[in-house]
């Protein structure tokens, strides 16, 4: 899966922004410790420098299921 | 539109009856015949199209029919193909966490067929707290409608490992096993073995005796031990792990239920209502 890649910066400044109409963004890390979002939000989004990042294949973290 | 503090419910002139009141080209005043509560939703909706208008005021309608209106706490029919539409609870139609009005976060696709999660990022917060809202460990109910068939680790819920306080639904994870987990998820997790995750999921626990129901067939009974219920949001799309979203799913999801425990009859009832709904917008599974 391809997703796009920011800096801790950008992700702060996306924190709580609507990224469409009642859609907020939610920049998380991957297994490398890189922060993404999903290219729904990059897509759907009107921000100029979102839509301008550049895009990584997905290594999700390994999710110890405790539950 | 009142008059002192009456409000107008429907307004004849001699047997004629008058479908809207203007002052003006301002109107004031329209005629509905729908439920009272469809139209709630409807309006806050903006729902237009009259199939999806029709669509609603039938389920209310079965739902209090079946007397199972009152039992419900939240209710998310995901009309309209958008997330401004998809975001209303249909039991209190208001724009306000209060309301638990889903927020969505993260990738999400909208459509006419419901609410699809990316299964990377993309989750919702109902703002329900079970444990605030009344819910106990042996009463209460949560209910799930998919659309696809694949694995996750949750698909809705929330839960504190600092005393195993969980409610929440899995379809189907790899081992082809769906779960409810109603309290304490070692000693009250009810499960039956599943390789299709399509379908209306309802876990339920009515007088200590958890069912978990798929398309309104029981599949499994487990009595359940005492346990506290977890005080944390519901999330849908992802499970509220300590107030963090994890397990993403990747299921599209029609209806969405959350609740006091239901009866059989009940149970069966509330299928066959929400499977009629889905049928009448051509998204049934």
């Amino acid at each position: 899966m391809i997703v796009a890649q920011l800096t801790q910066e950008q992700v702060e400044q996306l924190q709580g922004v609507e990224f469409a109409p009642d859609s907020f963004f939610n920049p998380i890390l991957d297994a490398n410790g890189n922060y993404i979002i999903s290219i729904e939000e990059q897509e759907q989004c009107d921000i100029q420098w979102v839509k301008d990042l550049p895009r990584i294949e997905y290594l999700p973290k390994e999710t110890t299921n405790l539950l | 539109m009142k008059i002192g503090s009456t409000a107008i419910i429907n307004c004849k002139i001699g047997s004629v009856q008058v479908n809207e009141v203007r002052i003006g080209s301002i109107l004031v005043w329209s005629f509905s015949s729908f439920d009272p509560d469809a139209q709630a939703f409807i309006t806050a909706a903006g729902i237009t199209d009259p199939i999806q208008q029709n669509a609603i005021n039938q389920l209310v309608l079965d739902l209090k029919g079946y007397s199972i209106w009152t039992k419900m706490k939240a209710l998310y029919p995901f009309v309209g193909g958008t997330a401004t539409t998809h975001k209303f609870n249909l039991k209190n139609p208001l724009d306000a966490n209060a309301a638990f009005r889903l927020s969505f976060l993260g990738g999400w696709t909208h459509s006419s067929t419901g609410a699809l999660p990316n299964g990377t990022n993309g989750y919702a917060n109902t703002f329900f707290s079970p444990s605030a809202n009344s819910l106990e460990y042996n009463d209460n109910h949560l209910s799930y409608y998919s659309r696809t068939n694949a694995t996750s680790i949750y698909d809705i819920g929330g839960g504190e490992n600092t005393g195993l306080k969980n409610l929440g639904l899995y379809l189907r994870r790899i081992g082809n096993v769906a779960g409810y987990d109603s309290g304490n998820y070692i000693t009250n997790r009810n499960t039956f073995p599943n390789s299709d995750s399509k379908g209306f999921y309802n876990g339920n626990v009515i007088s200590s005796s958890s069912k978990y129901f798929k398309n309104g067939t029981n599949q499994f009974t487990k009595a359940l031990t005492f346990s506290d219920i977890t005080a944390l949001s519901v999330y849908v799309g992802a499970f509220n792990e300590d107030n963090i979203p994890s397990y993403y799913s990747s299921k599209e999801v029609s209806f969405i239920s959350i609740g006091d425990g239901l009866s059989d009859t009940e149970a069966s009832n509330f299928y066959t209502a929400v499977q009629l709904f889905n049928t009448s917008l051509s998204r049934q599974v």
